[in-house]
């Protein structure tokens, strides 16, 4: 190939190349959701004379070429695989894959999201806890990554570091700590997610009711959902990746349960696990319908009379099923997506157990506790 | 709009591009200038006007200047343009900078008053400037047609980024340019390689800048490892803006200076700026330092024309004390230089070139420092002095993350991937070899810095501040 070729090569080539995939992006309709980052797409802004003035439609404009370019979940796959293969970055937005799991960088311990959450127990404890005769317990789940990231070199928030700042911080209140770090390990999470897998939590349930006292038989049946999961993760790391299973336990006791879910104020059936939402867009949302500000399950068969409010995030809807045999009733909050203030409108707290059961994820960024 | 952006590449330039070549000669220059324009509307909607403003001002003096050249009304009007052009940039751009200057030596509660800077300001009026300067001077004949004028001015490849170029140097080309493959193909090949150089190396040295800049555990590995990346970042995405200036002025049938030669293999700092912003570096020498009476006056004088062409350089980076501070620092290294050290410095390759990193490293804490207090820290950081561990597991993670990226942008800021092709090219089958894959890798660079930008990866561009 002589000069004059290569120039005409190169010419040809690019401009297929830029208008191609320009009218590729004119012609594209536009999609409405990612499944890989689990959003919505932005849409072709409003044009009026305002928003051009102030600068808004353009800058909404580029929202909305960015996010919908022509293949762009291939792309980013391919920016992935420049960064970490070709360039040999060690994470990919912060998401790395180590021995077949994927899992996230750990932030620094953060004081002031610490200080943020321990505020809202505050507020909880002296609004409803204090003064009554309910059992305090808290615990901590460690990031995945924790069980990681020592290995593989990557950056881990540091758990006890966290944990000992928060007891510090909950000086407040008269409380049992339920150390569950020992129990897990990385196997026990999903590969391609951030949550806990039911199947492998069963010790770590046990642990719970030795630690609050009450007893679990145990003896369950492992099911299995016939649908790939693909992680939070997944979708972030942009290389394929193999895909998780969803199982679930079942047992006579669980089958009896009554789920009723109270994220419209007033009471609804619901269910410990929703094969609907399993098949939705976030498969974890299986167990206990995912973000439910407040939910109770009740026993009616409980060889006891005994009750758990559990302040809870995304780890207790897995969790929450396996404390069921221990009680009679399981009230499970997430102030996240409720304000504290309203609590007293539906829980009347005497002599409950109470866990506060969060993640280091959550602590570490707790902004969302209301 | 940046060049780095899915609207500029696959939007806009290729909508211009099918106006541009499908109009006849004669409209080329206004079909440039209207979407220049709108160029420059979209990312300053109001500002455009103030540009405008500008443009006019530089064409009406241009022909006064030159209608009564060689009379005192000409001197007049070179001074009224000059002072439109100064005065909008020492309005828009250092007017709070004054104030707040002034009112903190004197007290005094006066209030700022938060003017929004005009992107590319410091480029169009330097550019406006030098052609009234030029008419004046009869280095060149006033534009009579103000499209053609207002296209220099605002074309939009050197519009918000430079180079700053030079009315005398494209004012045949403004009315009279050919269109040739091979050119064509050299501006792609130039752009394409930019845009790599900003999105690719600049933008993920950028990401480490942030992590240090965020992070509360330094160490003194870790600030030399943003000092090392942040002058690097700042090369790359200063360069990258240009190369794709140039190259997509070449598409166009324009030809632009070159403003960066491998800055960091310079033996002195003198020879480092005049491979650093070399279009900066030339108008002030051409328009400020020359006229000045450059060396060509008694000792003192001729140093103090230095002091104030580097201020006056720093000052034009932007409206902060640390620039003035950095332009300063370059000027003290300049008449040192000038005054003792440039004969020593020939004597040893190797120390000169370290001394050189060395000053330009440090020189790069100052310019990127948010304020003189976090620039002595990191300064103090580097030393080793202050106490600071040498380094920690965050930051080791950190090198072995972006380790790679920097080896890359170190060999890159070098000629010397560019001298391995010559070689290769000098042998037959290595010339066709690269003619083979040339166009191919044009194309995968494309791909991935579309890529890139497809992810959302972080994008600002630094200069535009200036």
């Amino acid at each position: 190939m002589n000069e004059k070729t290569k120039n005409l090569v190169t010419v040809c080539l690019m401009a297929a190349l830029l208008f191609g995939t320009a009218f590729w992006c004119w012609i594209k309709e536009a999609d409405a959701y990612t499944s890989g980052e689990r959003r919505t797409l932005a849409q072709f802004p409003k044009l009026t004379a305002e928003a051009v003035r102030s600068g808004d439609f353009m800058e909404d404009f580029e929202e909305y070429t960015v996010d919908q370019f022509p293949l762009r979940e291939q792309l980013r796959s391919l920016k992935a695989f420049t960064a970490l293969k070709i360039l040999r970055q060690q994470d990919n937005h912060g998401v790395y894959e180590y021995e077949g799991h994927l899992s996230r960088n750990g932030d620094p311990v953060s004081e002031p999201m610490l200080t943020h959450a321990a505020e809202r127990f505050q507020y909880l404890y002296e609004n409803y806890l204090e003064g009554t005769n309910v059992n305090l317990y808290f615990s901590v789940i460690p990031d995945k990554n924790y069980y990681l990231a020592e290995e593989s070199r990557h950056l881990s928030t540091n758990h006890r570091e966290l944990v000992e700042s928060m007891q510090s911080k909950l000086s407040f209140m008269s409380y049992k700590y339920i150390d569950v770090s020992q129990l897990l390990e990385a196997e026990d999470y999903y590969r391609t997610d951030t949550h806990w897998k039911q199947e492998c939590i069963t010790d770590v349930a046990d642990h719970f009711a030795s630690g609050m006292d009450i007893t679990l038989e145990g003896k369950y049946t492992t099911e299995k959902l016939d649908i790939p999961f693909y992680g939070v993760y997944s979708g972030q790391y942009a290389l394929p990746s193999e895909p998780d299973g969803i199982c679930y336990l079942t047992s006579d006791t669980l089958s009896r349960c009554i789920v009723t879910s109270f994220s419209t104020g007033s009471p609804r059936e619901s269910v410990l696990y929703n094969f609907e939402k399993a098949e939705g867009k976030d498969p974890y949302e299986f167990f206990l319908s995912g973000s439910e500000p407040l939910l109770t399950i009740e026993n009616p068969h409980a060889d006891t009379d005994r009750e758990l409010v559990l302040f809870r995030d995304s780890f207790g809807s897995s969790l929450a099923p396996l404390l069921a045999e221990g009680y009679a009733k399981i009230t499970l909050v997430d102030i996240r997506y409720m304000q504290s203030s309203m609590l007293g409108n539906f829980i009347d707290f005497e002599q409950q157990d109470v866990l506060f059961l969060y993640s280091d994820t959550l602590l570490n960024n707790s902004l969302a506790l209301r | 709009m940046l060049f780095s952006s899915i609207p500029f590449l696959y939007y806009f330039l290729p909508g211009v591009l099918i106006l541009y070549f499908l109009v006849p000669k004669a409209l080329k220059n206004t079909v440039l200038l209207l979407t220049s324009l709108f160029f420059y509307a979209w990312g300053e909607p109001v500002y455009v006007l103030l540009m405008g403003a500008g443009i006019l001002s530089g064409y009406v003096s241009g022909l006064l200047i030159e209608r009564f050249r060689g009379k005192c009304a000409s001197r007049v009007f070179l001074a009224i343009s000059v002072t439109v052009s100064l005065g909008l940039l020492a309005y828009f751009k250092y007017a709070d900078f004054f104030i707040e200057s002034f009112r903190t030596v004197t007290g005094l509660p006066l209030s700022l008053l938060h003017i929004a800077l005009p992107i590319g300001i410091s480029f169009y009026t330097f550019q406006t400037m030098s052609y009234t300067i030029d008419v004046y001077r009869g280095d060149t004949a006033a534009q009579r047609n103000l499209i053609h004028l207002a296209t220099y001015v605002a074309l939009f490849p050197q519009l918000i980024a430079g180079p700053i170029v030079r009315y005398t140097d494209v004012a045949q080309q403004l009315s009279q340019r050919t269109h040739t493959l091979s050119r064509t193909a050299s501006g792609i090949r130039v752009f394409v390689l930019g845009l790599g150089k900003k999105i690719l190396l600049a933008n993920t040295l950028g990401e480490l800048c942030t992590v240090y800049q965020e992070s509360q555990d330094k160490s003194v590995l870790f600030c030399w490892m943003y000092i090392i990346a942040y002058c690097l970042q700042v090369y790359f995405d200063f360069s990258g803006y240009s190369d794709m200036a140039v190259g997509l002025g070449r598409i166009l049938g324009f030809e632009f200076m070159e403003n960066f030669r491998y800055p960091f293999i310079s033996r002195s700092i003198t020879e480092f700026w005049r491979r650093w912003h070399i279009s900066l570096g030339s108008w002030f020498r051409d328009y400020v330092y020359i006229p000045l009476g450059g060396n060509r006056v008694s000792r003192s004088r001729w140093l103090l024309n230095i002091f104030i062409v580097w201020m006056l350089t720093g000052l034009w980076h932007g409206a902060a004390w640390n620039f003035v501070l950095w332009g300063v620092y370059f000027a003290a290294f300049l008449i040192f230089e000038k005054l003792f050290l440039l004969k020593k410095l020939e004597q040893s390759r190797i120390l000169c070139h370290i001394y050189v990193l060395l000053t330009v490293l440090v020189s790069f804490v100052i310019f990127g420092a948010a304020d003189t207090g976090s620039a002595a820290e990191t300064l103090g950081g580097m030393s080793g002095l202050t106490g600071l561990p040498f380094r920690s597991p965050e930051q080791m993670y950190y090198l072995r993350s972006y380790g790679g990226i920097l080896l890359i942008a170190m060999i890159g800021a070098t000629p010397l991937p560019k001298m391995l092709l010559s070689r290769l090219a000098e042998r037959k089958t290595g010339a066709a070899a690269i003619n083979i894959a040339e166009p191919i890798l044009l194309a995968v660079l494309l791909i991935i810095s579309t890529a890139y930008l497809a992810d959302g990866s972080y994008n600002p561009f630094l200069y535009f501040r200036f």
